[in-house]
């Protein structure tokens, strides 16, 4: 267990607590309600579909009247879902991933000949993650990044990659501001833009199944949106195997992923600075 | 707020979290029943095996000398329990079914949103090119697996 580890739950401790959990859990409970009661909602867009499931209705919503969005604005609101209940809630989001957690295994252990079928194409569709440098460096030297781009073009920066970052040119450096700038995004937009692009991608003309792994991208939380509603716009294959793949790519991910961005991604982009920035750079 | 900076001593971690997942459970019963018709009496003996599979999670990711996240022990677990070669596995696929998959998923949700209020404030400064950016590289990301994956699964006839 390291140290900031430790900390962490720090903020699930009862003992004089009990309003701030009152609070919290009674806001979930409430935003939860509301959400289900709304139910999923499609809605037809050119080629292929928007899938909006409560879970997007709930993360918009929790944003939306948290203390440092409508909070600010509202100071009523701003007593009832205090800092205190987003300090909270960040522990919590980790308790309450476990439900999740469990069934993605229950859906993953009685298709286990699928997937070992399917083992060669999640080992190498790992590799596609890097397809992400050759399309956002030179899009970031474009729009006249210099090192920033490093750190924001080098992949979808979850925790692993910041650490990678931060470790070897510090969180100051502008590689940092790159990708702590990518890990604020995902952070705060991911879940939202997943859930939004696993509804639509079908329309692509991509098989589900090789979306459904490309879902897996390191973060449940962004996995799960993604493969959700990946599951809901397509008929053609069995939810619980579109669910059960991007599970198992998405923990293959979470496995390798921090030696795929050390080993291949870093140099990878590094080298490509090099080539690319004399050429479309620019002078800045 | 008392200000304490020592962790949580092993005891009172495993009580509090269990309640949390109490808490959770019961959130995720009522998501369950108000969405997806799932009876609470019908789903309770599946979430209380979740809530022990979790709390089992919570105390590896702490203890455990392999350093994962609780998801991925919770994932794992609940995985080998329901292998073909388990002899449990038609009861604890049994037990959790009859709560739905994206049931559990909204509390997630719910409490992501709240924290993610934490960040808001510090992805306002980020700089609207490194937001482009960013947008791209989860496309990248995305599309970069996919393709690899058609080509292979193409490749091996499984599509």
């Amino acid at each position: 267990m390291s140290s900031d580890d430790a900390g962490r739950w720090l903020p699930i401790r009862l003992a004089g607590r009990w309003r701030v959990h009152l609070r919290t859990h009674l806001i979930v409970f409430i935003i939860v309600v509301v959400t289900e009661a709304i139910g999923k909602r499609t809605i037809p867009l050119g080629p292929g579909q928007i899938v909006l499931l409560p879970m997007l209705f709930a993360v918009v919503i929790g944003i939306g009247i948290s203390y440092s969005v409508l909070g600010q604005y509202v100071a009523p609101l701003r007593r009832f879902v205090s800092e205190d209940v987003s300090v909270l809630s960040a522990p919590l989001l980790t308790v309450a991933l476990l439900p999740l957690g469990v069934k993605y295994g229950t859906l993953v252990g009685p298709s286990f000949a699928d997937l070992i079928s399917a083992g060669p194409a999640f080992v190498l569709q790992e590799f596609g993650n890097l397809g992400t440098i050759f399309i956002a460096l030179p899009f970031a030297l474009l729009l006249g990044l210099k090192r920033e781009a490093i750190g924001s073009a080098v992949s979808i920066a979850r925790e692993p990659t910041l650490g990678i970052i931060t470790d070897k040119y510090g969180i100051e450096s502008p590689e940092g501001r790159g990708v702590l700038g990518t890990y604020l995004v995902g952070t705060v937009l991911g879940t939202i833009f997943f859930g939004v692009l696993g509804g639509f991608a079908p329309a692509t003309g991509l098989n589900p199944l090789a979306l459904s792994m490309a879902c897996g991208i390191g973060s449940a939380s962004m996995m799960t949106a993604c493969s959700a509603s990946l599951a809901t716009a397509v008929d053609s294959v069995p939810k619980e195997q579109l669910l059960s793949f991007a599970a198992t790519s998405n923990l293959l991910t979470g496995i390798t992923g921090l030696y795929m961005v050390l080993v291949i991604g870093l140099p990878l982009v590094n080298w490509l600075y090099d080539r690319l920035e004399p050429v479309i750079g620019g002078e800045r | 707020m008392a200000t304490r900076t020592h962790p949580l001593e092993t005891r009172e971690f495993t009580a509090c979290a269990l309640l949390m997942l109490v808490v959770v459970g019961v959130i995720t019963l009522v998501g369950n029943r108000i969405g997806y018709d799932g009876g609470i009496v019908a789903a309770a003996p599946g979430m209380a095996l979740i809530i022990v599979i979790g709390l089992a999670s919570l105390l590896l990711a702490r203890f455990a000398p392999i350093e994962l996240p609780a998801f991925a022990y919770a994932m794992i677990i609940a995985f080998c329990l329901s292998l073909p070669y388990s002899p449990v596995q038609e009861t604890v696929v049994g037990l959790t079914k009859p709560i739905n998959f994206l049931a559990t998923t909204t509390p997630i949700l719910a409490y992501a949103g709240l924290s993610v209020a934490l960040q808001v404030q510090r992805m306002r400064e980020v700089s609207w090119k490194l937001i482009l950016v960013a947008c791209l590289v989860f496309l990248g990301t995305f599309f970069g697996s996919a393709i690899v994956a058609q080509i292979v699964l193409s490749a091996q006839g499984i599509i």
